[in-house]
């Protein structure tokens, strides 16, 4: 656990590769946890982060996104050679890793037609497979939070890769509506301060309980509440709009 | 009267009024026609719009070979890419109408944007007796194109992300370019293409030969990679080479931006000869420079003078509604279309009135998925008033909210347009659009 910040400190969120693990929008969920802290009084300072640049070792929050194989792999490789994220994970800080991003924090994924198995960073207790159809549409999934209150989820998921959890990782959540990990009811991955998922949308601009819990992972305390109706106007158009389409 | 060069493997005259084709098969494509035709009219008079993608496709279900009979025998060019097509069409059109004079009537052009193998055929069987056709072509449709229609000019303009949900990879395409022209070899077109795109200049490497434009282009976000061996792209600022190529280069394979045969540089053209043209266009943007270079190259591969080609281009104000300014009820609005996260770069920075309208949608040919609001930089329309309008007028709302732009959001189109004393530009992704144009009959 990273030390407890309050109100007038900084927080670093780190966006990694955005140029190849950024391709569904995914700076969006920078863009939200910057705003969350801002009219909360926080100082956010975002560091975008290439490859071929170092990750920092101050951050507090570093985020991953989806991106195609060719730069899933490329993104993989550098971020193994890097060794930034480990030790962010190790410090505690907290990785929301999003669709190719969640499969490469994991311990394998395979890519093209000839599945060729790649080695992930191993973050998560997962490995991801070509699945029979590629999930794509709005989602819907119920997760649990720090206080054990259930909430809903709400994103569009787009990926080819399945993902199977193994012994180390616990679901994020559980799926009401779409594909999630592999057909088989459950949503994402955790271990310890890394989240792996696969809806974006992005998901922490349509789940700002997540992105709370995101941030009091990575400031180490709890937030006070922030409501925002355009965000409820927004989840309540989308959790009836994804209920609709599913009927 | 000025006639169009041939290239020397068009086999079948140009100019003749009859169909190359056999009786039957004629009978069958003229009887899937009337079928179409009566398609068509029967979902204008059910106010389903133009009608002439339901026509391409009951055209298509009596006679599968019609889009092949239909190209057949016809002098062709196709126009893709992500944005831009339909402009660069309407240019080319208009440069080879030019040309034409009173000739003009041996041009088709699909001028809507109907673009997909039913569109294209429904356009082709307006006018049969054509033997010009210039065609806007949707990036799944050009192998096919390339194979069934022997093309003289392919122009490739960009790639650039759009639709995930249903194109899920963008390289995919461009392999699918690539293998085509590579199958058709000599006999395959001469190709136009962008040179500042890697993922274009690689789809093109494989053509008999290729017209390299240096078009300017600003948005690099989808080319991080190179896509013939995976390493990565060094793009350089523009202004560090003043323009003059050797944008980027890849880190791990020779690929690198080509020498260009045609430049854009601060808003002219320059061509083969070093020309440098003033283009004095009549649509607005420095990417419609771009897109007018690639269709005066290929207006010049058919034959075309270079003046003949651009005094043609000027012609073009409002192709298929774009940047149209309508009147609808008691408001004055110009129309701006965005499809995707490069579209959008381009025309925000054309916004121009204190207030300004923003229509969203994710129906199928909008894309589902929204992701991409967070991808556009609304940050730059702050001082401004923003409408957000359209079915997903919310979830610009709360990107807006995010961008500490102010707005209000009035999720329907016509409430969200209706009585503003100023005029107002209206930036809206596919669906809205069409309903704009409707509204504004254009
Ligand atoms: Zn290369």
């Amino acid at each position: 656990m990273l030390s407890s910040r309050g109100p007038g400190s900084q927080v670093e969120v780190v966006l990694v590769y955005q140029s190849l693990l950024g391709i569904y929008g995914d700076r969006g969920n920078a863009t939200v946890l910057m705003k969350r802290l801002a009219w909360r009084g926080y100082d956010p300072l975002l560091t975008v982060v290439e490859p071929g640049d170092p990750l920092p070792d101050t951050g507090h929050v570093y985020l991953l996104g989806g991106g195609e194989d060719a730069a899933q792999i490329s993104a993989v490789r550098a971020l193994a050679a890097d060794g930034g994220l480990h030790r962010a994970a190790d410090r505690g800080a907290a990785v929301l890793a999003v669709c190719a991003g969640y499969q490469i924090v994991g311990k394998t994924f395979t890519v093209g037609d000839q599945d060729e198995v790649i080695e992930g960073l191993g973050l998560l207790d997962v490995t991801t497979t070509r699945g029979p159809v590629r999930a794509v549409g709005e989602m819907l999934s119920r997760w649990e939070d720090a206080d054990g209150e259930e909430q809903w989820i709400t994103g569009f998921e787009n990926h080819g890769g399945y993902t199977q959890l193994g012994p180390g990782a616990v679901p994020l959540a559980q799926v009401q509506i779409g594909v999630g990990n592999c057909n088989d009811g459950t949503e994402g991955a955790v271990a310890g301060t890394v989240i792996g998922t696969y809806p974006h949308g992005p998901v922490l601009a349509r789940n700002p309980a997540l992105a709370d819990h995101v941030l009091s992972v990575a400031i180490g305390r709890t937030l006070p509440p922030l409501v925002r109706p355009e965000v409820n106007e927004l989840r309540r158009e989308r959790l009836s709009a994804v209920r609709k389409l599913a009927r | 009267m000025p006639s169009l060069q041939q290239s020397p493997h068009d086999r079948l005259s140009v100019g003749s009024t009859a169909l190359p084709l056999r009786p039957r098969a004629r009978a069958r494509l003229a009887a899937a026609t009337i079928a179409g035709r009566l398609a068509a009219t029967a979902s204008r008079a059910a106010g389903r719009g133009s009608g002439a993608s339901i026509k391409g496709k009951v055209m298509m279900r009596l006679d599968p070979g019609a889009l092949g009979k239909l190209l057949a025998g016809k002098q062709i060019a196709l126009v893709s890419g992500t944005n831009g097509k339909t402009t660069t069409t309407h240019f080319l059109a208009a440069a080879v109408r030019a040309w034409l004079g009173s000739d003009a009537h041996r041009v088709v052009h699909n001028a809507d944007g109907a673009n997909l193998h039913h569109g294209i055929a429904s356009a082709l069987s307006e006018n049969p007796t054509a033997d010009i056709a210039l065609l806007e072509t949707d990036e799944r449709v050009v192998a096919d194109a390339i194979r069934l229609g022997r093309p003289k000019v392919l122009v490739l303009l960009n790639f650039s992300r759009d639709q995930l949900d249903r194109h899920h990879e963008i390289k995919a395409l461009g392999r699918s370019w690539r293998n085509a022209l590579a199958a058709a070899g000599q006999n395959g077109p001469m190709v136009v293409a962008n040179a500042d795109e890697p993922l274009i200049v690689w789809a093109a490497q494989t053509a008999k030969q290729v017209t390299w434009v240096n078009t300017a282009t600003t948005w690099t976000q989808d080319a991080s990679l190179c896509p013939n061996c995976g390493s990565s792209l060094v793009h350089e600022q523009p202004s560090e080479t003043g323009g003059h190529g050797g944008h980027w280069h890849c880190t791990g394979c020779p690929l690198t931006q080509p020498a260009g045969d045609y430049e854009v540089r601060d808003g002219t053209i320059i061509d083969t000869e070093h020309r440098v043209w003033d283009p004095q266009l009549n649509v607005p943007g420095g990417f419609n420079v771009s897109n007018a270079a690639c269709a005066l190259a290929a207006a010049v591969l058919m034959g075309v003078t270079p003046q003949t080609a651009l005094m043609g281009m000027r012609t073009v104000s409002a192709p298929a509604g774009r940047f149209a300014t309508v009147q609808i009820k008691d408001t004055t609005a110009r129309l701006l279309l965005a499809k995707n996260p490069a579209g959008w770069a381009e025309a925000l920075p054309l916004v121009q009135t204190s207030t300004v309208v923003l229509a969203i949608d994710s129906a199928a040919a909008d894309g589902r998925d929204v992701s991409w609001l967070w991808d556009v930089e609304y940050e730059q329309l702050a001082g401004r008033t923003v409408i957000a309008t359209g079915p997903r007028a919310q979830d610009l709302a709360v990107r807006l909210s995010h961008a500490d732009v102010e707005y209000r959001c009035i999720p329907d189109l016509a409430d969200a347009l209706a009585s503003h004393r100023d005029p107002v530009d209206v930036v809206a992704t596919y669906t809205p659009f069409q309903r704009l144009r409707k509204m504004g009959g254009v």
